[in-house]
């Protein structure tokens, strides 16, 4: 298996694992959660006559596959959008999939996209949510302003990108972790979906991903 | 004389007109039923040198009933590139088919046309159709379509030299080559295509690639008829302040006022609609008299104001328009004597046709004013002046192997009918563009649009084409309905509608830009200072503001490459310049620029390369100037970039602009006397200028466009906003995923092939590099910045090249933080 890089970040009094391979685990919880996987997004394109490429979706579960086998989680936590539209085959893919891990616990939080009948997530031992409260931590799919319930909330839906800048008129724009004032933002974990740039204040903590490596920017 | 003939000549002498000899010619040359071009200048009848004749054919072949004959359908396609044009040249034809007594109808077709029309038109065809290239598409993707085209005998492209060397000229030749198709398989005679252009370096080009194939009948047909331009320069009083860069010129607009009271209507062309805005804005700021008389038009501006300006040109109650290309083309506008070019034009085609568009009339004089923007912007004037001197005219290098145009194409016939995939390839084959289609190429393409790719999986549900023997044919509706809102080529930025709050279209605005506003920022356009309120139903909505000044939206399209031959000429200006032979004033009035610039660094000779290594607080410049232009600069650049990067890991941002260009780094650029010639070798020059457009974002850009001619992202459509719902993403996106899953896409090759072929030949590149190599080249270390190296380094449009680890470049970014 790949080595990925992770950082451990203490925050809400409870311990991140903050994996490049775009997921983050948390310890006292036994739970790896991740966001915006858009599963079925390159089918639901080439049903409607756009070529996008195969193989995408079998890289991002492989993925996902080797954060469970590096965390062993107890449960899966998706902060929204884990299908991209309506059913398809690739969803059938998953299916497959799922049943490696029946024993995993699967959360769905549910997002904008998420429009699957209630059934078929039932078929796929996936239980959804429109909003999860654990220990001290809300989860929401699109981020919020203020306290949620009076809890920190993790969300995801930005797609969350961040400008890092260097001498030289140099500038790169790499995939992130955010954890603003109120809520904190997970990077997508599908790889057919885009970034949209953040700009975080001073102080706000920020990983951004490069490759197999994460940093800490500010 | 025939009767035809006869008619025309006796109903032009009765209006006390005779024909041009050109115009003669072309009657004679269609009466033989030959094809071919006709080059004139725009104010001398072009349009009738074959509208005409084709009506004398008409009337040779119904001598006795032509003025009784009606519904006749379809016989005569006008091509024209600007739908503006349509409605002037539909106004001329009809006349004087009412004049001389033929019951004819003149038919417009283009975006604009109201579905009634269109319904109408299905019903019954008029005998002339002037159309745009993407309404024939639209008519191709129709039901049945070959039953419109059953009559037609004439095609003529006008404004051909717009068309060709884009993709919008690539619509046509496909077009014609399914019409050409239609007649061979219906046993009509061949159809006569004809194309009117205005000068260009490659006319015999210019008529292969209208015909596809070589026609030793084809005839061009030259109007020996000359126009006089007069250039002169707005000249700052001080060189020593006027701004070593920029790109508004407004500082300049006191000399330009007079200029502008004395003429009768004054056409001031900028290259950008933000820089018009703001002209505008400045011009009203510091002579409030001129308001009311003068106007602004460019491509953003609602079409009903457009159409007023335009007519108020005609009528002559303007005294000046601020414009952009948007006026390039077109009918004459009589009033017009005065044309203001601020900044460079970037290149001697679209310098003359600007200038065309005063002193329209046969025989007068067109007057023009070159305001610089910039000091050495002097330069390329003196360098057009001595393009006009020497009657250089570049030439529009015609479209190749255009994928994407194909694959919406052939779409398109999917859409309608179907289509017999050996009988398009043969089509297609006879094209300029096509001529060198491969099998394997065909059979990517046909398989793209049947099974969405080679590597076809078993749990695939690609649909687009369906292949049912040999016919290919599209049977979903959606997709159909999708394809069709989506013909044409030409790509923009998501645009939005500005309106009043309180009702009132204003013009369209990008939307990345309405996405920087807060409620309550003002910004300018359309001409008027604005307050946004909100975002409701894709349209902006604003209300007046009494703000002096807004932010101005940059659109975009300004940055037009210099062309090759401006680039030679610009080349030898500077030399001119520099070594103090010339009398031009543009050239001596920047005495005191070039004085410093030799001071402080040095004055290259004509066997001579200068480099400057500058260090500043941005980090390490090494500016180069071949004073190639700016298409070659970014190529060469890129290499030096990449053949640098070999020696060390490095990361370089890259700057340029038609003088010279700037590679930027972090870390000092290890290049020096003893190694810096090796850099210009053209030994392995074909292998590392791949490897360094590849390592670039040039093919990613050139993809935007080509993924949405291509029907792979799909454009919201002003005013018609169709949700398609989860089908959202960017072009950015499908190129990652395509380098990553399929990197053998020909999309993909061709991004990269218009990165680099289309922007120059090889030959050109590998030319330069030798004569550098061959050259002496100096390299100066000086102590601040220089005026040669100014321009290039306020220029914000970069491009990176990276030869270290990423994870390496974000260490030592944060640490510079």
């Amino acid at each position: 298996m790949d080595i990925v890089e992770e950082a451990v970040f203490n925050f809400q009094q409870q311990t991140w694992h903050l994996s490049a391979g775009k997921a983050l685990y948390w310890a006292e919880e036994k739970a790896l959660i991740l966001s915006d996987l858009h599963l079925g997004k390159s089918a639901h394109f080439r049903k409607a006559g756009i070529a996008v490429p195969t193989g995408i979706i079998e890289e991002d579960l492989y993925r996902l596959q080797q954060l469970i086998t590096r965390y062993h989680p107890e449960q899966i936590i998706v902060v929204g959008d884990l299908f991209h539209s309506s059913a398809n085959n690739e969803v059938q893919y998953f299916r497959l999939w799922r049943q490696q891990f029946a024993h995993i616990r699967f959360i769905l939080v549910k997002g904008n996209h998420d429009i699957l009948d209630a059934s078929l997530y039932d078929s796929l031992q996936i239980n959804v949510q429109d909003t999860l409260i654990l220990r001290n931590i809300h989860f929401m799919h699109e981020p919020c302003e203020d306290k949620e319930n009076g809890h920190y909330t993790f969300s995801g839906h930005l797609h969350p990108g961040v400008i890092i800048a260097g001498g030289g008129r140099q500038h790169l724009r790499l995939p992130c972790f955010y954890f603003g004032k109120h809520c904190g933002i997970l990077p997508a974990f599908g790889r057919f979906t885009g970034l949209a740039m953040l700009k975080p204040d001073t102080g706000e903590p920020v990983f951004a991903i490069a490759n197999k490596s994460i940093f800490q920017v500010q | 004389m025939t009767e035809g003939w006869k008619v025309i000549t006796d109903w032009l002498a009765a209006k006390e007109l005779q024909p041009f000899a050109f115009q003669e010619a072309a009657w004679r040359a269609y009466q033989e039923g030959r094809s071919g071009l006709v080059n004139a200048p725009t104010g001398y009848g072009k349009t009738f040198s074959l509208f005409l004749g084709v009506v004398i054919d008409w009337i040779d072949r119904h001598p006795r009933d032509y003025r009784r004959q009606t519904k006749n359908g379809l016989q005569l396609l006008w091509i024209t590139p600007l739908r503006a044009l349509a409605k002037d040249i539909g106004r001329a034809m009809e006349e004087v088919l009412q004049e001389l007594d033929i019951p004819w109808k003149v038919g417009i077709r283009s975006g604009d046309t109201p579905t009634a029309v269109r319904q109408q038109q299905k019903k019954q065809m008029p005998e002339i159709m002037i159309i745009t290239p993407e309404s024939i598409h639209v008519l191709l993707a129709q039901k049945d379509y070959a039953r419109v085209f059953s009559g037609l005998h004439t095609i003529v492209a006008d404004e051909w030299h717009e068309l060709l060397g884009s993709k919008r000229g690539v619509m046509v030749e496909l077009a014609m080559s399914r019409l050409k198709g239609l007649a061979r398989k219906e046993g009509r005679p061949p159809l006569r295509i004809w194309g009117i252009s205005a000068t260009i370096g490659n006319l015999d080009e210019a008529l292969e690639v209208l015909l596809g194939r070589p026609n030793p009948e084809a005839v061009i047909i030259r109007a020996q008829l000359k126009k006089q331009i007069a250039l002169e320069s707005v000249l700052p009083d001080e060189i020593e302040k006027y701004p070593w860069a920029g790109h508004l010129g407004t500082r300049m607009l006191p000399k330009a006022l007079p200029i502008i009271l004395e003429s009768r209507t004054t056409l001031i062309f900028t290259n950008t609609r933000s820089q018009s805005e703001i002209w505008y804005q400045e011009i009203l700021r510091q002579c409030p008299d001129l308001a009311g008389a003068i106007a602004l038009h460019h491509g953003s501006i609602d079409m009903e104001l457009r159409t007023w300006v335009e007519e108020s040109l005609h009528t002559g109650v303007l005294k000046a328009v601020v414009c952009t290309a948007s006026l390039d083309l077109g009918v004459d506008f009589r009033p017009v004597d005065t044309v203001i070019q601020v900044g460079s034009p970037k290149g001697v085609a679209r310098f003359l046709q600007r200038a065309g568009r005063s002193g329209h009339q046969p025989g007068a004089m067109s007057r023009i004013y070159f305001l610089p923007t910039h000091s050495l912007e002097l330069v390329e004037a003196a360098a057009l002046k001595a393009a006009l001197h020497e009657e250089l005219v570049e030439s529009r290098m015609p479209v190749l192997l255009a994928y994407d145009v194909l694959l919406q194409y052939l779409m398109t016939l999917g859409v309608s009918d179907g289509f017999y995939a050996d009988e398009v390839l043969e089509e297609i084959s006879g094209t300029f563009c096509y001529a060198d289609i491969t099998a394997e190429d065909w059979q990517w393409i046909l398989s793209f649009l049947t099974t969405g790719g080679e590597a076809l999986q078993s749990y695939d549900e690609f649909r687009k084409l369906e292949r049912e023997g040999d016919l290919y044919i599209c049977r979903s509706r959606m997709i159909a309905m999708r394809h069709r809102l989506h013909i044409g080529v030409i790509v923009s930025d998501a645009m939005l509608k500005v309106k009043f709050m309180s009702g009132g279209y204003i013009g369209m605005i990008e939307e990345w830009f309405v996405a920087r506003l807060q409620p309550g920022d003002t910004f300018n356009t359309g001409g008027y200072i604005l307050e946004f309120v909100m975002i409701k139903d894709m349209t902006v909505l604003v209300r007046r503001s009494k703000a002096k000044r807004g932010i101005v939206p940059s659109w975009g399209g300004g940055r037009m490459p210099l062309s090759a031959n401006l680039g030679k000429i610009l080349r030898h200006t500077f030399n001119e310049a520099l070594s103090g032979t010339s009398r031009e004033p543009e050239l001596l009035i920047l005495r005191p620029l070039f004085d410093l610039q030799k001071e402080l660094s040095h004055i290259p000779s004509e066997d001579e390369l200068l480099i400057e290594k500058i260090e500043t607080e941005d980090g390490h410049h090494l500016f180069v100037y071949p004073f190639e232009g700016r298409l070659v600069h970014e190529v060469m650049a890129a290499l030096l970039a990449y053949r640098i990067s070999q020696r060390t890991p490095i990361t370089f941002s890259i700057a340029m602009t038609d003088y010279g260009f700037e590679l930027l780094s972090d870390q000092p650029i290890p290049v020096d006397p003893t190694n810096v010639q090796e850099l210009f070798t053209t030994e392995n020059l074909t292998v590392e200028l791949q490897a360094s457009v590849n390592s670039t974002e040039m093919a990613r850009r050139k993809f935007r466009d080509i993924a949405v001619i291509a029907g792979l992202v799909f454009q919201g459509y002003p005013g018609k906003h169709k949700t398609s719902r989860h089908l959202q993403s960017s072009a950015s996106l499908l190129f990652n995923v395509f380098k990553d899953y399929d990197a053998h896409n020909l999309l993909l090759r061709q991004a990269f092939n218009e990165a680099f072929f289309y922007q120059m030949e090889e030959a050109r590149l590998r030319e330069a590099m030798e004569r550098i190599y061959n050259s002496r080249i100096v390299i100066t270390d000086p102590h601040r910045l220089t005026p040669f190296c100014f321009p290039i380094k306020v220029d914000s449009l970069r491009e990176q090249l990276t030869s270290e680890r990423l994870e390496d470049r974000i260490k030592k970014m944060l640490k510079h933080q």
